[in-house]
């Protein structure tokens, strides 16, 4: 195991950089399995015959999604709340960020002890279940919107980035007369970017896959997200692979029809990160670059 | 109040006579000057006093027996009868159990995982190589659990999941993972690791790269192998990083992420994987017991609060800059 040898040395890296693309293979294996699903046939799947390729290729899966139209439906309101709610993250988490990274604001300390303490302590899911019962914003966005209004950790990674801005360009433009809103469009916002881009994608992603939130608040069928249709599929469909295991003949139903409640529910799943895996190939430098500034202690 | 400071008086607004009417002025100035920032702030308060201190206010109905048409202070006071009843439940026992036990097995088996893989990838010396690698292995770190876990159940299905087919080829019996209660907190964790741990090496990859290169060279000069490089130099550069992530990781034993655990969790194996998040949804929302699962929620909060205080105080005694 010393350095000695080259030989030996060139095989464990190679052993190594093998490792890594197994490793790399492993971790996407189950996405493209759940793609090679979705577009097989139900005898094929039922048989267990689909591992990387899909066999009996076919389109059912999907057109059948697409007919029942649920699916896209959820997929309108999952972009409408995501759109909406990352514009009012990114909206509230500037104008909390900048005056509290201006060192000179009286009140400060206690305003940020204030806003440091809701990460340490919470008021829990039935407290919140009652406030938003209470402000009578049940079964709208606005339950989804306004209690994840700003992210506590995702202000601190803003303030951190606004408080090492070079303060020149800032003391000039306040010489010059211009007020701190002025400033702030002017001269803040053009140098961060990098830092709402990455933030902005955090916030997004967030929105796109959480359920939680409208399993609890949004009651009505047609406002559904995606997320919570796609749960709602995964929970009909393990319930079946139950009774169908339980009673091992009930396969036989499934293997008549050409679509499989495995092969739609891989369709949705499909249909469901598809968008994020394809921004993802061109976004992922801010995502990292997010981690690291966030890192240098907030 | 006999520290006038201007911060107290533009707090309360109100001019007390304690308060030397120079130092007011001062303050008044300032609440001036930088009335656009205070501007700005009124919304970002107001949603934290709203939506932050509200519900924990709110909390106060774990020793009241909460109905919805009396509102939280129509409601009539209990005492501590919601919290003898969950102290003698054993409910509450099994969710705590399940709760810490699953932590102290992500904290085993999950949280290495990412150190081993960054100091893998921090070997491979093909830029162009390693980037690929690891912008593969975040992918799942953006999924939605309900997707991974849909994955995961579809992977292990006895009837059609691919690894049972594996196991049948074997002539092995198929198992039902998700339904057993040895298998599914095994399927918890590699889920968990399957989701998280490429996400996980950026930090130390970073820490790694802080690293003065001229330490490996004098190593290699001195003959130092390659495992022993690794040992006491990549090791003990990133020591700090592991500790502090280590240590958060220990001040969050009270918590499970609720979004897997639930999309994962059945009924047929309540007994391993209730925890106490997703008891207060079940019994609390879905079973109306306000008052009894908040009682639950505020222990666990008041748990976790000293647990992150004290995480807090070791990592200062480390020498270490503390979250606050």
């Amino acid at each position: 195991m010393t350095g000695g040898s080259t030989g030996t040395v060139r095989l464990l890296y190679g052993l190594l950089y093998l490792f890594l693309a197994f490793l790399a293979v492993l971790t996407l294996f189950p996405f493209v399995n759940v793609l090679a699903t979705s577009l097989s046939g139900s005898r094929a799947i039922s048989s267990g015959e689909v591992f990387l390729w899909p066999k009996d290729v076919t389109f059912a899966s999907f057109d059948n999604l697409i007919q029942d139209g649920q699916l896209l439906v959820a997929m309108k309101n999952t972009v409408l709340i995501t759109v909406v709610g990352t514009a009012l993250n990114i909206f509230t988490t500037i104008i909390a960020a900048y005056p509290l990274s201006r060192k000179r604001l009286k009140g400060r300390n206690l305003l940020l002890m204030l806003i440091t303490f809701t990460m340490l302590f919470g008021g829990g899911l039935i407290p919140n279940y009652i406030l938003i019962k209470t402000l009578g914003i049940m079964n709208t966005y606005w339950a989804l919107w306004l209690p994840a209004l700003v992210s506590t950790y995702n202000f601190f990674v803003m303030k951190t980035f606004f408080e090492n801005l070079p303060s020149e360009l800032e003391e000039s433009a306040a010489i010059d007369g211009a007020n701190d809103l002025v400033i702030i469009w002017k001269i803040i916002l053009p140098l961060s970017l990098p830092i709402i881009a990455a933030l902005t994608l955090f916030y997004a992603v967030g929105w796109w896959n959480s359920y939680m939130n409208v399993l609890m608040y949004i009651t009505s069928s047609g406002k559904q997200s995606l997320m919570v249709k796609l749960l709602q599929m995964i929970d009909t469909t393990s319930q079946s692979l139950l009774n169908a295991n339980a009673t091992s003949g009930g396969e036989g139903a499934t293997m008549q029809t050409l679509v499989s409640p495995e092969g739609i529910r891989a369709a949705a799943i499909i249909i469901s990160v598809a968008p994020i895996l394809c921004v993802y190939p061109f976004l992922q430098k801010y995502f990292v670059k997010g981690v690291l500034i966030g890192s240098l202690k907030g | 109040m006999n520290t006038p400071t201007g911060e107290a008086a533009e707090r309360t607004g109100v001019s007390s006579t304690a308060v030397p009417k120079r130092q007011l002025k001062g303050a008044w100035k300032h609440i001036k000057r930088d009335k656009y920032l205070y501007l700005l702030l009124v919304p970002v308060m107001a949603y934290y006093f709203i939506f932050k201190y509200a519900p924990m206010l709110g909390e106060i109905i774990a020793f009241k027996d909460y109905r919805f048409a009396d509102g939280i202070w129509g409601s009539k006071w209990a005492g501590f009868k919601h919290f003898e009843r969950l102290f003698t439940s054993p409910d509450f026992f099994n969710v705590l159990k399940n709760t810490l036990l699953l932590n102290v097995y992500g904290i085993v088996f999950a949280f290495p995982v990412p150190i081993v893989l960054a100091i893998l990838l921090n070997e491979v010396r093909i830029e162009w190589y390693k980037r690929t690698i690891q912008n593969l292995l975040y992918i799942p770190h953006f999924i939605s659990w309900v997707v991974l876990g849909g994955i995961v159940i579809a992977l292990l299905s006895p009837s059609t999941g691919i690894v049972n087919t594996v196991i049948k080829a074997f002539g092995i019996e198929p198992v039902y993972f998700m339904a057993s209660n040895f298998w599914w907190p095994v399927m918890f964790i590699l889920s968990g690791i399957w989701q998280s741990a490429g996400w996980g090496t950026i930090l130390y990859l970073a820490a790694m790269a802080g690293i003065d290169p001229q330490l490996y060279e004098a190593a290699k000069i001195d003959g130092a192998s390659k495992l022993r490089r690794i040992w006491h130099i990549t090791l003990p550069g990133i020591r700090s990083t592991i500790a502090i992530l280590l240590i958060l990781r220990v001040g969050q034993m009270m918590d499970v992420g609720f979004e897997q655990i639930f999309i994962l969790q059945n009924k047929a194996v309540y007994q391993v994987s209730n925890v106490i998040s997703t008891y207060v949804y079940h019994v609390g929302l879905e079973g109306s017991q306000y008052s009894y699962t908040t009682a639950l929620g505020l222990f666990q909060s008041i748990i976790g609060l000293i647990l992150i205080i004290s995480v807090n105080k070791i990592i200062k005694a480390m020498g270490e800059n503390g979250l606050w």
